[in-house]
């Protein structure tokens, strides 16, 4: 007989947990004391349970595999609210368990009680309250399976401290198989036909490629039907950026040509991706003349923001290989791939110097890609540097830029940086990070220090919460409101002593050609955390954009540049 | 407004009414009226609702995400019989 938390440990390990994120507290303190005999088990002491959830994203998009995070009841559980929710809106199989009041005193308001299952519903896949800890075993199975399964998302275990201690028999679990979910062959026979007669079609490729590993299949059937591909913020990495073929991001702040190709196109082979706001404009002017094929492993998916003439519900793996043995034929693609090349090489991305001789933002980042290269793992914050990064790095594989795409969570890039590094230590890992969101979560550089987890962080440091200035520089009339963090003008907090106090190296880059240099010294340091202090200009903006509430075709290349796709597209 | 009256059969997991109401409430569904009673042998309980759509939603797409919840045997609805997500 052992107790309830011993048949938690024991339930993690034989689900193949290796690491879990988390701080103790009364509530789950039980667990704790056989977490610290298990050897199959490493856990990570977070400063914060939201890095602690963070930190299991990263792990989880890094590796592949479910993270795990843990916490106490109460506020350690309200801690963890927003990386469910990141979770949920970017389907990330994670798994958090937390302890809670014992069952005599639920509902009570006892000391640290907060109904976490409700508080979480929508942002759950699924969430469980264990009530016997012989369900114990179970529990974690399901819990894991469902995180895992289908379309992968987070799923919440609360156990309440009595259970934790209660006597128990130990059982080994049957977990729940699921099935890689196969498409209907008439529903790939349809789309095989709309894929003949097609003239200019686009694979538009989402996040779900990455989930389901199905960046091999992608790449087989772009090069045997020649097809153009664009990769969404969640699906950079899926196809590689050196493909002749890749014409890089759609969306606000996507590439001329991949939105140019999108809205000219007539046929849309849209694969696990969920026609965001962000990458449709106002979706009644989004690509007008296509038809669409849409896969996606989840059924709701489909219609749900464009009707599909054919929609395929399946992972995309599954798809891609059925697509790839069934197409017979494909189009003649010469003169649509004449008008997309025109595009790309009339409006590459690109960038000017800052006129006031400042350091360009997207130099550093383009630098540090080509120093640290494409085996790297990038994660980024949210903001304008969000977005230089997932343009100017090249991406040549999957699982190698995370973000919070869905829910555009500052303070994400540290953590997932974190976890990440925990679950591929033989990569190197940068976390792009801007100035603002390092304030909301650069405590878990301690954590790095301590643990050993040698991340490298370049902050963008461009004195200013740059993306909401952006919008403020557009549409506010150059009113910046609230905008200005200081960081340059009084250099609050000074990033580089911020960064010694937490058991880091600090160094500052300010100039053009230091920059390499700096990269290069930070690339040198091998057993500690770095962070890099980028003093960048404040004036450079995301190019190219569509501004909220208009539609794709208004997109600007550059401020008062204006592509226009009719005349670039001769029918 | 459109109404739509939905049959759903759940397992009697605990929470599985609030994931289900909470569902409307996130997806912006007004719920006109519910009910929640014992089916099959104490394990299932059967939910009717009736929901009201904007004028441009289907009953479909939200009888997909319903489907989609763990806890969520089988959804139909009534009016259309045709239209009904079943899971295992
Ligand atoms: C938690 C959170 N709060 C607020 C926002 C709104 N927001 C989006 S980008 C941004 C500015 C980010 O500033 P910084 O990290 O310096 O990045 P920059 O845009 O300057 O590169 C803000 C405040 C958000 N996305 N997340
Ligand atoms: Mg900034």
């Amino acid at each position: 007989m052992g107790r309830g938390a011993q048949a938690l440990i024991r339930a993690l390990e034989a689900v193949d947990c290796e690491v879990i994120f988390g701080i103790p507290g009364g509530a789950i303190l039980p667990v704790y004391d056989p977490l610290f005999e298990s050897t199959k088990i490493r856990h990570v002491l977070m400063r914060h349970e939201q890095g602690a959830g963070h930190a299991a994203v990263g792990y989880a998009q890094a590796t592949g595999r479910v993270g795990v995070c843990m916490a106490t009841s109460g506020p350690g559980a309200t801690n963890l609210v927003t990386p469910l929710a990141d979770a949920y809106m970017d389907s990330v199989p994670i798994v958090a368990v937390t302890g809670q009041v014992a069952r005599p005193v639920i509902g009570t308001d006892a000391f640290q009680e907060a109904d976490i299952a409700s508080i979480t519903l929508p942002i759950t896949k699924h969430s469980f309250q264990v009530t016997d800890p012989a369900d114990i075993p179970q529990v974690i199975a399901e819990a894991f399976a469902v995180a895992a399964g289908g379309r992968p998302g987070p799923v919440l275990v609360d156990i309440p401290k009595d259970v934790q201690v209660a006597r128990t028999t130990y059982r080994d679990a049957t977990p729940p198989v699921y099935h890689r979910a196969a498409p209907s062959p008439a529903d790939v026979d349809a789309a095989v036909r709309l894929i003949a007669s097609a003239r200019r079609p686009v694979l538009y490729v989402g996040g779900g490629v990455i989930r389901s590993g199905a960046a091999p299949a992608l790449l087989a059937f772009a090069e045997l039907t020649g097809i153009p591909v664009v990769t969404t913020l969640m699906a950079r990495g899926a196809f590689p950026d050196s493909h002749r073929q890749h014409l890089g991001m759609p969306g606000m702040h996507g590439t001329v040509a991949a939105v140019g190709a999108l809205q000219k196109s007539d046929l849309l082979i849209a694969l696990g991706t969920r026609f965001d706001d962000r990458v449709t404009g106002v979706l009644e002017e989004f690509a007008p003349g296509a038809r669409v094929i849409h896969a996606d492993i989840d059924p709701a998916e489909i219609n749900k923001n464009r009707r599909a003439d054919v929609g395929i519900v399946g992972d995309c793996r599954v798809v891609l290989a059925a697509l790839t043995s069934a197409v017979r034929a494909v189009g003649d693609l010469r003169d649509w791939w004449a008008q997309l090349d025109a595009l790309r090489e009339t409006f590459p991305l690109g960038y000017d110097r800052p006129a006031d001789g400042k350091l360009a933002p997207q130099y550093v980042i383009e630098r540090i890609s080509a120093l640290a290269g494409p085996e790297a793992i990038y994660t980024a914050g949210v903001g304008q540097h969000q977005m230089w990064a997932a343009q100017y790095v090249k991406y040549e594989r999957p699982g190698s830029f995370l973000n919070s795409g869905g829910l555009g969570t500052m303070g994400y890039a540290v953590p997932a940086a974190l976890g990440a590094k925990v679950g591929a230590p033989d990569r190197q890992v940068w976390a792009i990070d801007g100035d603002g969101c390092f304030q909301m979560t650069n405590q878990e550089l301690a954590t790095c220090a301590l643990e050993g987890i040698p991340i490298k962080v370049a902050v963008i440091n461009n004195g200013n919460l740059g993306m909401v200035r952006q919008w403020q520089n557009l549409f506010y009339g150059g009113r910046y409101s609230n905008t200005n963090l200081n960081t340059h003008t009084r250099r609050i907090p000074d990033f580089v002593r911020l960064a010694e106090a937490l058991g880091c190296v600090g160094l500052r880059c300010e100039s053009e050609q230091d920059v390499d240099r700096v990269v290069l010294e930070a690339m040198e340091v091998r057993d500690m955390p770095v962070v890099v202090d980028f003093v960048v200009g404040e004036n450079a903006q995301v190019w190219p954009m569509v501004a909220a509430g208009t539609g794709n075709d208004q997109i600007m290349a550059a401020r008062g540049i204006r592509p226009l796709f009719d005349a670039d597209f001769e029918e | 407004m459109t109404s739509h009256k939905l049959m759903m059969l759940v397992r009697n997991k605990p929470g599985v009414l609030a994931r289900v109401v909470v569902l409307f409430s996130s997806r912006n569904v007004e719920v006109e009226s519910l009910s929640f009673v014992p089916a099959g042998h104490g394990d299932l309980s059967r939910v009717d609702v009736v929901v009201g759509l904007r004028e441009d939603r289907t009953s479909d797409q939200l009888m997909k995400q319903l489907a989609r919840l763990l806890d969520v045997v089988h959804v139909a609805d009534v009016d259309s019989a045709g239209d009904t997500a079943l899971i295992a």
